[in-house]
């Protein structure tokens, strides 16, 4: 069952940056049915912190078709809860909570399949890029990979000398452009001799010109925080790649949050029927209609808390709620009165929610 | 259908008749990948090729996004051809007749007069019909099925059998397209291609620089293969006679030439020196266009000149310089057997064929157990595509 948790037992920490603490999981046999995945999904993490339960996605970097052991990589949000507790406190042999593999951001490999792979990712949305970018190389031999990858400066690259090992082991089937929006002057590596500035529409035009796919069957895939996968996404569109082959994972709350602080409601009454039960609360400006839910015991159902997986999905029947992040519902379902409660904040004095 | 003549497996009316041309065309060049040119025809977003797939025209337009895409070259509108040959940086596909106009996606994007003369009409509801269109071995390929099975798929097992040649590093030389126009049916040509029989004898003194006897061919699936190594004379002057630089990934295990043939009509010869693609286009029963176009290893004119010198110098010495029946090269003969040129010696003996097909007595009844094995078995294919 998708929702079920299960304890894993870390059996490595490493920090392929000093920010970012990979993560090794153990698998025990009898769990690897379970636990197989596609190579662009994520698990999620259930930690207690201060008391309070709070769930984590976090996407596989490790590949699916060998024998590497399960590995997710948690990189450090500035004043982030979870990250920072995990870079912190994780120790080998610790058991932690795990929600099998999940999500609909994947790469259906075919090992017969003749396919051109575009990859973009920044920051720490290398992790389920790495993934498939792996998986690619070993599974489908006609296939071919372009990865354009973001960082802030040498510092922060991910898996930098992993993808080198892999560029020079396949040098006719793995282009690899890295782009620095502040690269350092002065850095063990002497000078920076890649592309220097962010992912933009000019910089993905640009790689994407200079990438003619040899496999005319071509597939992208865009992962990272913040604005960049609009970005990227919206060029490739407008250079004519046809929606249906643009894949995209959102990791967290766009960089230009526009705060609708003024007027989200204080205190707003809630209304919500769950499992059969009616909860009459207030919701404290500033929390969401998940958390409040779970601070009343009411068992809802969640689990990224980061308006992307949809499982926290429920129905408004009044009222009006503004959502920071909601990747999980398209247009129609918005329209039709879904929302996501780990994103809802109230907008109205009375809210109503029927689950 | 009289089956009495036999090629042997095919009749003869598969080489003469339009009805069975007709029917080639459609359900084998209808239904195949066929050879559209290399990736260097199409460069920038906007060129584009036409090319024919049996009794449909296509065309291949590179996007934006350097995606090749494949259309049926006609105007959703009134049916008429939109382009035609090749063409460099178009913004948009006008037809000529009422210049309806579709992006490079195939969308139609514009119709003049629209309000009062199709007001109903919704564009975006419009596209050309798609086709499929891949790159593989550095060349195009095109099939008229938007969901044809992939490139990989249709040659697969083959690539094992060809060369480690990179087409897409070496360098193609203007000035070595040929072209000829064969009267014989393209499936003579075909055979001739693979018929491995006649090497040692039509071209006993063009083909010599190969070991024939121990070449090595067969059928992965529907493609030909073969493979030669040099005869001991030229391998061991390769240095000298090898008529252009030799190309970096031929080392010396592959020395030799693959000389595959690709269902339905194209062929490939990768030697040390040269990457060539032969293509066979029908024209109609009795005739077939032939267009051979090479690539050589990147080089200077210095050493260019450098080693066809060297080569011509050398080969007389060592490898001989008659002809066939002995004479000394004449291009200004009449009679292309004095040129000891392959090429027109293959030439010559296809038409020869073809001429005979007409005469009452003409009848294949013996073909050699090896060495013409290749010719009954792609009868045989050809056999099954049009039964089937
Ligand atoms: C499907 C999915 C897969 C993910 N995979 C990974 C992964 O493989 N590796 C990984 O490190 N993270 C991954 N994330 C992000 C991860 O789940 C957390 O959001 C992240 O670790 C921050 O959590 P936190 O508790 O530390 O920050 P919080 O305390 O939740 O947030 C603190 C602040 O940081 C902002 N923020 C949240 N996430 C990010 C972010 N990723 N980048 C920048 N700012 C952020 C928030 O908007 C907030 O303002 C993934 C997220 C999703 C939805
Ligand atoms: S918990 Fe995943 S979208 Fe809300």
């Amino acid at each position: 069952m998708s929702g079920q948790f299960y304890k894993l037992q870390i059996v490595g920490l490493e920090n392929p940056i000093e920010t970012a603490t990979s993560i090794t999981l153990d698998v025990p046999t009898n769990l690897y049915q379970t636990f197989s995945f596609y190579p662009g999904q994520h698990i999620v993490l259930k930690l207690m912190i201060d008391g309070k339960e709070v769930r984590r996605s976090y996407s596989m970097n490790s590949c699916p078709y060998n024998d590497e052991a399960l590995q997710v990589t948690v990189k450090r949000v500035e004043n982030g809860l979870v990250s920072n507790y995990i870079g912190d406190n994780f120790r080998v042999g610790d058991s932690i909570e795990v929600m099998v593999p999940q999500g609909r951001f994947f790469a259906n490999i075919d090992p017969h399949g003749y396919k051109t792979y575009f990859l973009f990712a920044a920051g720490s949305g290398i992790t389920p890029i790495f993934s498939i970018l792996k998986s690619v190389l070993y599974t489908s031999p006609q296939s071919t990979v372009n990865l354009f990858y973001g960082n802030a400066n040498q510092d922060t690259i991910i898996f930098y000398d992993a993808l080198a090992d892999l560029e020079s082991k396949y040098p006719d089937r793995l282009n690899i452009i890295h782009t620095l929006s502040n690269p350092k002057v002065w850095t063990t590596w002497t000078q920076w001799k890649g592309r220097k500035g962010r992912i933009n529409a000019e910089s993905v035009e640009h790689f994407i010109t200079n990438h003619p796919p040899l496999a005319q069957n071509t597939e992208y895939y865009i992962c990272g925080p913040g604005a960049m996968n609009n970005t990227v996404r919206e060029t490739l569109i407008n250079l004519g790649v046809p929606q249906d082959l643009i894949h995209v994972e959102q990791f967290g709350a766009l960089d230009d949050e526009s705060d609708e602080e003024g007027t989200i409601i204080d205190n707003a009454n809630l209304t919500a029927k769950l499992d059969g039960k009616t909860f009459r609360l207030k919701i404290p400006k500033g929390k969401t209609i998940l958390q409040v839910l779970k601070e009343e015991n009411a068992d809802p159902p969640y689990s990224c808390e980061s308006g992307v997986c949809g499982t926290c999905r429920t129905k408004i029947v009044m009222g009006d709620v503004s959502m920071k992040v909601c990747l999980a519902l398209d247009d129609d379902e918005i329209k039709s009165g879904m929302i996501l409660a780990c994103q809802a904040r109230p907008l109205t004095e009375h809210i109503e929610i029927e689950y | 259908m009289k089956e009495s003549r036999a090629m042997p497996i095919l009749p003869v009316e598969a080489y003469t008749s339009q009805e069975w041309f007709d029917k080639e065309q459609e359900i084998i060049f209808g239904n195949s990948w066929q050879f559209a040119g290399l990736v260097e025809d199409i460069q920038d977003p906007g060129d584009y090729i036409t090319v024919q797939c049996g009794y449909q025209n296509l065309l291949v337009v590179k996007g934006r996004d350097q995606r090749l895409r494949a259309f049926h070259n006609l105007c959703r509108h009134r049916g008429t051809q939109l382009l035609r040959a090749v063409g460099k940086k178009q913004k948009a596909l006008t037809c000529p007749y009422h210049d309806w106009t579709y992006d490079l996606s195939g969308q139609l994007v514009s119709v003049p007069q629209k309000e009062t003369e199709f007001p109903n009409l919704e564009l975006d509801q419009i596209c050309l019909h798609k086709a499929s269109v891949d790159i593989w071995r550095g060349m195009l390929w095109v099939h008229p099925n938007p969901d044809a099975e992939s490139i990989a798929r249709w040659f697969e097992g083959v690539q094992e059998h060809l060369g480690p040649h990179d087409p897409l590093r070496l360098v193609e030389y203007p000035d070595s397209r040929y072209e000829k126009l064969i009267k014989a049916n393209w499936k003579i040509v075909a055979e001739n291609f693979m018929d491995v029989y006649h090497l040692a004898h039509l071209h006993s003194n063009t083909l010599n620089m190969y070991d024939h006897s121990k070449a090595e061919y067969g059928f992965i699936g529907d493609h030909y293969v073969f493979w030669e190594p040099h005869a001991k004379k030229y391998g061991e002057n390769l240095d000298k006679l090898m008529p252009f630089k030799r190309i970096a990934e031929m080392t010396d295990e592959y020395l030799g030439a693959f000389v595959p043939w690709l269902f339905p009509n194209f062929g490939l010869s990768e030697t040390e020196s040269s990457w060539s693609t032969f293509h066979a286009i029908p024209l109609s029963p009795q005739e077939t266009k032939v267009i051979i176009r090479s690539k050589l290893e990147p080089m200077s004119n210095w050493e260019f000149t450098k080693q066809q010198w060297k080569s011509g110098m050398s080969w007389h010495g060592i490898m001989g310089g008659e002809t066939k029946y002995g004479k000394k090269p004449d291009l200004s003969s009449e009679d292309p057997m004095d040129w000891n040129d392959f090429m027109e010696e293959d030439v010559y003996v296809c038409e020869q064929q073809q001429k005979s097909l007409k005469n009452p007595l003409f009848n294949v009844s013996r073909t050699a157990k090896n060495g013409e094995s290749t010719v009954r078995n792609f009868q045989t294919i050809v056999k099954r595509w049009i039964e089937n």
